[in-house]
C-alpha cells in the first residue's frame, strides 16, 4: 500500500511539473521574446555567463585540437594547398601568439563596415546554445549598448544571424542555419531573388520563377527584406536550374564558420521597414516575414 | 535519502549545464556534428539514489536550465528530461543487472529524451524535423551518452551511491 502511495504521489509530480512546463512553453512562445521567459533567461545568462567563460577559456584549447581532429578529411586536403604556398611564405612569420591573432580578429571587426554605413555595436560570443539543436549564440552585449530584436548580426566573413532576444547587457542571435530562420536573398550574378533557409550545417536557397541556372560559386547576398541588402550571405555548392517550371532548389556553403566565431558587429538602427523601398519591383517572391515559432 | 545527496546532485547538474553549454555546445566540441547530452547521463546518474520525487525535480531543474540556456522556447526540454526520469525510476533497479544494462538504458533514455524533445518542440513551431540533420542529432548524442556514462556513473556512485540504491518503496 505504501508502494502504491509512492508510486502515485510520483506521478502526480510528473504531471504537475510537465503541466508547469507546458505552461511556461505557451507562455513562452505567445509572449514572442518578452514577459517572464526573457526575464529568467537573462537571470540565468547573468549566473552562468562567468562560468561558461571561465570553462571556454580552461577547455579552448582542447576545443580546438578536437575540432582540428574532426575535421581531419578536409584539412588533408587544405594541407596539401597549404603547403605549396608554405614555400612562398618561408621568409614571413607564420607564428603569432593567441593575443595578437585576437587582436587582429578584433580589428578586422572594426575595419567591418556595414552596408550602408549603419551603426554598429562589436560584441563577443559568450557561449552557444545547449546542444547542437540550438542553433544561437549569446553575446556580452545588450540593449544597454543599443541593440534590439531583430538587428542583423555579420563578422568579417558574412551574415551570422539575427539577434532574437535582447537582455540589458547580453542578446540571443538565431544563426542562419536555424531551420526557423528564412532570409530574402539575391544570387549576385544572375540577380535572382529568392529564400534561404537554415538546415543546421547547410543552407538550402528556393527561388521560385527562376528565369536561368544559378551555378555553383555563385555568391549570394541578402537583399532586403529583414536584413540590411548586400550581406554575403555564401556560395552556391551546387549549380541548380529550374527544370520543371516549379522553381530550383539548391545548397549554399555559408560564408561563416559556426565553430569560429568570436567576435561579430551587430547593425543597429536598421528598420526592416525601410526595406520595402529597397526591393525591386520584379524581386520574386517577398519574404512573408517570420515563419510559425521563429521569436522575432 | 539525505538532503546532502540532493544536494551534490544539484551540484553535479550545474556542473554539466556548464560542461554542456561551454564544452559541448553548438560549434565546440561536436565530433561528427553531434556533442554528447551530458546533462542527461549525469541526470540518470543521480536518479538511481535519489528518492523519486526529488529526482523528478532534479530532472526538470536540469532541463530548465538548458531551456533557459538553450535557443528553444522555455519548458521543452524540462518536459523531455521529466518524462525521461519518470521512465528511468521505473526501471532503474535493473541497473543492478551489469553495465551492459546500463549502456542500454542510457541510449534508450537518451534517444527518448532527445525524439520527446524534437517532438515537442516541432508542436511549439520549431522546425527540427525539416531538418535532414535530426537522425544525426539523435542517434550520435546517445552513442557518446553510453561512452560518458562510462565515466560519470561511477563517479556518482563513489559521491552519492556508498549506500544501497532506493527502490520505489523505499
Amino acid at each position: 500500500m505504501q508502494s502504491f502511495q509512492r508510486f502515485d504521489r510520483s506521478t502526480s509530480l510528473m504531471i504537475g511539473l510537465l503541466v508547469v512546463a507546458f505552461l511556461l512553453a505557451t507562455f513562452d512562445v505567445r509572449s514572442a521574446g518578452g514577459g517572464i521567459g526573457t526575464t529568467m533567461r537573462e537571470g540565468a545568462q547573468t549566473l552562468f555567463s562567468p562560468l561558461q567563460e571561465a570553462a571556454s577559456a580552461v577547455t579552448r584549447p582542447v576545443v580546438g585540437f578536437i575540432d582540428a581532429l574532426s575535421d581531419i578529411a578536409s584539412l588533408r586536403e587544405e594541407n596539401e594547398a597549404l603547403r605549396l604556398e608554405n614555400e612562398q611564405l618561408q621568409d614571413q612569420v607564420q607564428q603569432f601568439s593567441s593575443l595578437q591573432a585576437e587582436l587582429d580578429h578584433l580589428r578586422e571587426i572594426n575595419d567591418l563596415t556595414a552596408p550602408e554605413d549603419l551603426p554598429t555595436v562589436t560584441a563577443q560570443i559568450n557561449s552557444p546554445g545547449s546542444s547542437t539543436l540550438d542553433l544561437v549564440r549569446y553575446i556580452n552585449k545588450g540593449a544597454d549598448d543599443g541593440i534590439s530584436v531583430g538587428d542583423a548580426v555579420i563578422d568579417e566573413h558574412g551574415l551570422v544571424g539575427r539577434v532574437d532576444l535582447a537582455f540589458r547587457s547580453s542578446a540571443r542571435v538565431r544563426l542562419i542555419f536555424d531551420p526557423n530562420v528564412t532570409i530574402s536573398v539575391q544570387d549576385e550574378v544572375t540577380s535572382q531573388s529568392g529564400l534561404l533557409t537554415g538546415d543546421n550545417d547547410t543552407l538550402i536557397l528556393r527561388i521560385f520563377r527562376a528565369d536561368e541556372p544559378v551555378r555553383e560559386g555563385n555568391v549570394v547576398v541578402t537583399a532586403g527584406s529583414r536584413f540590411p541588402p548586400g550581406i554575403v550571405v555564401g556560395t552556391v555548392k551546387k549549380t541548380a536550374a529550374d527544370d520543371t517550371g516549379f522553381g530550383l532548389d539548391t545548397e549554399v556553403e555559408a560564408a561563416i564558420d559556426p565553430s569560429r566565431l568570436d567576435f561579430v558587429k551587430v547593425i543597429v538602427g536598421y528598420s526592416p521597414l525601410d526595406a520595402e523601398d529597397e526591393l525591386p519591383v520584379d524581386s520574386g517572391p517577398v519574404d512573408p516575414g517570420p515563419p510559425t515559432g521563429e521569436t522575432p | 535519502m539525505r538532503a546532502r545527496d540532493v544536494g551534490i546532485s544539484l551540484l553535479l547538474v550545474v556542473l554539466a549545464v556548464v560542461a554542456q553549454t561551454a564544452v559541448f555546445g553548438d560549434g565546440r566540441i561536436n565530433p561528427f556534428g553531434a556533442s554528447p547530452a551530458v546533462v542527461l547521463v549525469v541526470v540518470l546518474a543521480c536518479v538511481r539514489y535519489v528518492d523519486p520525487e526529488p529526482a523528478l525535480l532534479l530532472g526538470f531543474t536540469a532541463g530548465m536550465l538548458l531551456d533557459l540556456l538553450g535557443g528553444a522556447p522555455l519548458g521543452l526540454w524540462a518536459m523531455s528530461y521529466t518524462v525521461v526520469v519518470y521512465v528511468a525510476l521505473r526501471f532503474r533497479n535493473r541497473a543492478d543487472d551489469g553495465p551492459v544494462i546500463v549502456g542500454l538504458g542510457v541510449l534508450l533514455l537518451t534517444l527518448l529524451a532527445i525524439g520527446l524533445f524534437i517532438v515537442i518542440g516541432t508542436l511549439f513551431g520549431e522546425r527540427f524535423f525539416t531538418s535532414t540533420a535530426v537522425i544525426k542529432n539523435t542517434v550520435i548524442p546517445a552513442a557518446y551518452n553510453v561512452l560518458v556514462a562510462a565515466i560519470v556513473f561511477p563517479l556518482v556512485t563513489r559521491l552519492i551511491g556508498r549506500r544501497q540504491p532506493v527502490g520505489w518503496s523505499t
